[in-house]
């Protein structure tokens, strides 16, 4: 070929070359999805099918990890056949990815998300693709499987999942999304947690105070003056702050204004006495509030970034023992298990005495198999492998042998190698891959009918190891009480106030003045006078009346009469 | 980019701009990707703006979606925030290509006369600096900078016997100094760039031409400097106004607070909270579309007029 024609060719072919490179090559693995399963003849009984399982997540890798152990992928390919890989979709909020994979229209095998409940924004992203066909309808396929059947057993699922997230009456007994973490039992706890505010263990001893004796919004005050009055320093030699933001950074924290605060933060709906269904913005709590604070900041009590610090920060502050009450924080922190903060109160809340609220159960995260999966029933089957107890065993203790041994009672006894490799270096104990060392990909689709305790004889990977004298979140929770109040608690199961926005027809508007609601009341703590609060939270109140509020209040009382959409108010 | 008066008759036109393309085909060929580029991320890109007229369905993909018409367009215009919304996007927008303009011009003017080429290079590193740094990281110094009690301002503030709790990222009064002035640190130097080009083309015949007619330094500058780099000036400006409506997202998405948010809120971040956040594509669409369009028409305007007025203009 002459130079001359190798010129002129170069430059097509770069130029193909660059645009197949631009092209996503669209995955093959999809089109391995639909290779044929193997004969079960002389497969072990998880045997699930000779192919390839992928999955994309929606969701954060803090939560998830997509770098999965040669040796546990070699041990699923054994048990079950199955070649199983994840993807994480990064972005910077989950809900972004989900809509841009969901629009790209290429999905593999499976996906999962972030699903609290039905009220969570992705609800109605995913309840959109599902309406024009995008999943596959799980309910036929569940019907067969050892553990996934339980979800359509009567009483199994909380309210919420049943009918809000899986079961919606509009699908007609259809069902296109699992949603996880449900609890075999109702009101089982996977951990004794103590949250809430905390204070600092010696600025209570040399007050002479007992914590649990702050019961009230004005006794928290009166504490504050006292903090304030006592001059305490942070490890630094600064003047502490009385009050400080959330361990996690600066946010509305309703449980340190209980008495003050209607409904839960973030939904601001209640019932009230007579049964009427209002917002917090509707009452005189609004206003209440909004002076409380105020006082606080005028005195110098309150941090004056409280609602608004950045989580660094708010972090070092606790850390430094900056914050002589820590608005937020709960009793499983690494940096407090020596106790130097202990629980403060609990506040009383406005129906009265504090009471502890029990969720029946309650899930967390969803997975849906997309239309164009070929063999969905290999996906469920497999995904039912992954909750039963073998499965969870290898998600969350690894590989016999290697890392854990049985005991008599044939649950597993982690070995003291990886405790030791955990504490020493995490991320090198993350390669080993599974839960316990914190290497999370099994919960995606295996974690459900929990029950750890029943299952392996601990509620935490490797409770039976530690030493109790270690466990300075369980004093905490003794310190606080938490077994009696355990006893005393309201099991509740329900769904949010805010649930129903999905459905509502002015339901975006309405989310929008809700949030402008939030950031209103935030506007009026900081404003100078208790006119120009009352005048920010009237506009919020108008903008909400006008995006549908009482209509939508009313929607959520209708709710709440039906037994299938009993809301939680607490 | 000044426009050329052709003097070449048009019948012959055609034909000798394929010569020259013919000529210089390697060259052209080199263009392609460039080409290839644009085509693949910006043109077809543009097909999804029918997005704006119909109602996406995840499984009929953009041209399969039923038509809406001006559905968005009303939604928007109809909504309680869209004045709010436009009004603060047209303050902030206006702010940093109105008042913002003069001064890269007079940082270049100012390098421009440093004769210790040491200090020059330093102060200009020095400047240039925060235009790597991400907002993020800009919007955390800030914070820190001006928290209450122990922010560095207030310290400053409490040390000279003031107040030292003033909350100013919470309070409205100090927002448009705060983003203006955060904006101005961080473009300042790297805009400055292109003028310190420009001004480096002039011939130094003129100056030494009005050295001898008797202009000092200032009068140099008013005469000779700014009537050179005139032409960048206005090219850049009417670029810049294809950008009025989007006032900067990430830096007002991190700079808003409870306390400035009625200031604060523009279209930009409308569009991912209302439009992307909640899987709104349509409407997203349709909001991001007026943008580029008064964007676009007013590009057009202030070309016609600059090329009435001036001479100078895009084409």
């Amino acid at each position: 070929m002459s130079k001359r024609w190798a010129k002129v060719w170069t430059i097509p072919v770069m130029a193909s070359m660059l645009l197949a490179g631009c092209t996503g090559g669209k995955d093959n693995d999809s089109s391995a999805s639909g290779t044929a399963s193997a004969g079960a003849e002389g497969k072990p009984a998880t045997w699930v099918a000779d192919r390839k399982i992928k999955g994309l997540v929606f969701m954060g890798t803090d939560d998830y990890t997509e770098d999965m152990n040669p040796e546990i992928k070699a041990k699923i390919k054994e048990m079950t056949g199955v070649d199983f890989e994840i993807q994480i979709m990064k972005a910077d909020h989950s809900i972004d990815g989900l809509i841009a994979g969901l629009a790209a229209n290429d999905l593999p095998d499976f996906i999962a998300f972030y699903l609290n409940n039905s009220g969570r924004p992705e609800m109605p992203v995913v309840l959109k693709a599902a309406r024009e066909g995008m999943f596959t309808d799980l309910t036929p396929l569940l019907k067969n499987t050892k553990i996934y059947s339980k979800y359509e057993q009567e009483g199994f699922l909380p309210l919420d999942t049943q009918y809000g997230v899986m079961f919606r009456p509009e699908f007609n007994g259809s069902t296109y999304f699992v949603h996880m973490n449900v609890n075999r039992q109702g009101g089982y706890d996977t951990r004794k947690y103590v949250g809430g505010p905390y204070i600092r263990k010696d600025i209570a001893d040399a007050l002479n105070l007992d914590p649990s004796t702050i019961k009230t919004t004005d006794q928290l005050y009166e504490l504050a003056k006292k903090i304030k009055d006592g001059h305490f320093k942070d490890s630094n030699g600064k003047e502490v702050y009385p009050i400080g933001p959330n361990y996690w950074g600066g946010q509305e924290i309703g449980k340190l204004f209980g008495d003050l605060e209607w409904g839960e933060v973030g939904q601001f709906i209640k019932q009230d006495q007579s049964g009427k269904v209002l917002h917090e913005s509707e009452t005189p709590y609004a206003m209440k509030k909004v002076e409380y604070v105020q006082k606080l900041l005028k005195e110098k009590l309150l941090q004056p970034e409280f609602f608004t610090m950045d989580e660094s920060r708010a972090t070092e502050g606790a850390l430094n023992g900056s914050w002589a009450i820590i608005g937020d924080m709960h009793n499983y922190l690494d940096f407090n298990q020596d106790m130097h903060y202990v629980p403060l109160g609990p506040l009383n809340t406005v129906d009265g005495a504090f009471q502890m609220q029990v969720a029946f159960k309650s899930g967390y995260s969803a997975w849906a198999i997309p239309s164009s999966t070929k063999k969905p029933e290999e996906v469920v089957k497999f995904a039912d492998f992954l909750a039963s107890r073998e499965g969870k065993l290898l998600w969350r203790y690894g590989l016999e042998g290697r890392d854990y041994t049985l005991d008599a009672d044939g649950n597993p006894l982690v070995k003291q190698e990886v405790l030791d490799l955990k504490a020493k270096d995490p991320n090198e104990a993350k390669k080993l891959g599974f839960g316990g060392v914190g290497n999370y990909w099994g919960e995606l689709l295996g974690s459900t009918d929990i029950d750890y305790m029943a299952d392996f004889g601990e509620m935490e990977y490797g409770d039976k190891l530690k030493k109790s004298e270690d466990q300075g979140a369980l004093k905490i929770a003794n310190y606080w009480h938490w077994d009696d109040k355990r006893k005393a608690a309201n099991v509740v199961d329900g769904y949010t106030p805010n649930a129903f926005l999905g459905e509502f027809d002015r339901g975006t508007d309405l989310k929008a003045a809700f949030d402008n609601y939030k950031d209103s009341l935030v506007q009026a703590y900081y404003s100078k006078t208790p006119e120009a609060a009352q005048k920010i939270l009237d506009n919020a109140l108008k903008q909400m009346q006008a995006a549908g509020l009482d209509d939508y209040l009313k929607l959520v009382a209708d709710k709440n009469n039906d037994p299938k959409t009993k809301v939680n108010f607490n | 980019m000044m426009r050329q008066k052709s003097s070449v008759p048009s019948e012959n036109r055609g034909s000798a701009l394929w010569k020259s393309i013919l000529q210089h085909r390697y060259l052209y060929f080199m263009l392609l990707p460039c080409i290839a580029f644009f085509i693949v991320f910006s043109y077809i890109p543009m097909g999804g703006l029918l997005l704006a007229f119909k109602e996406y369905k995840f499984n009929k993909g953009i041209l399969g979606s039923p038509w809406v018409g001006f559905d968005y367009f009303k939604t928007f215009f109809n909504s309680y925030q869209s004045g709010q919304l436009i009004k603060n996007t047209l303050i902030i927008s206006a702010m940093k290509l109105f008042l913002y303009l003069p001064f890269p011009i007079i940082l270049a003017l100012m390098f421009n006369e440093v004769r210790s080429k040491w200090f020059k290079n330093v102060s200009q590193s020095v400047m240039y600096l925060p235009h790597f740094l991400s907002w993020v990281v800009v919007v955390g110094l800030l914070q820190r900078v001006l928290a209450p009690d122990n922010g560095l301002l207030n310290q400053l503030i409490s040390g000279m016997g003031g107040d030292g709790g003033t909350y100013f990222m919470m309070e409205p009064k100090y927002f448009y100094q705060i983003m203006f002035g955060s904006h101005l640190w961080k473009s300042i130097g790297w805009d400055s760039i292109i003028y310190m080009a420009a001004i480096s083309g002039v011939n130094p015949d003129m100056y030494e031409a009005a050295k001898i007619d008797g202009a000092g330094k200032l009068r140099e500058v008013w005469s000779i400097t700014l009537p050179s780099i005139t032409p960048t000036i206005v090219i850049l400006f009417i670029l810049s106004l294809g950008n009025i409506l989007s006032a900067g997202f990430d830096q007002l998405y991190l700079l808003r607070t409870p306390g400035n948010m009625q200031l604060s809120d523009i279209l930009d971040t409308y569009i991912i909270r209302v439009g992307l956040q909640s899987g709104q594509y349509g409407y997203a669409t349709a909001v991001g579309m007026m943008q580029g369009l008064i964007g676009l028409v007013l590009v057009i305007v202030a070309n016609r007029i600059s090329r009435k007025v001036s001479d100078t203009s895009l084409w």
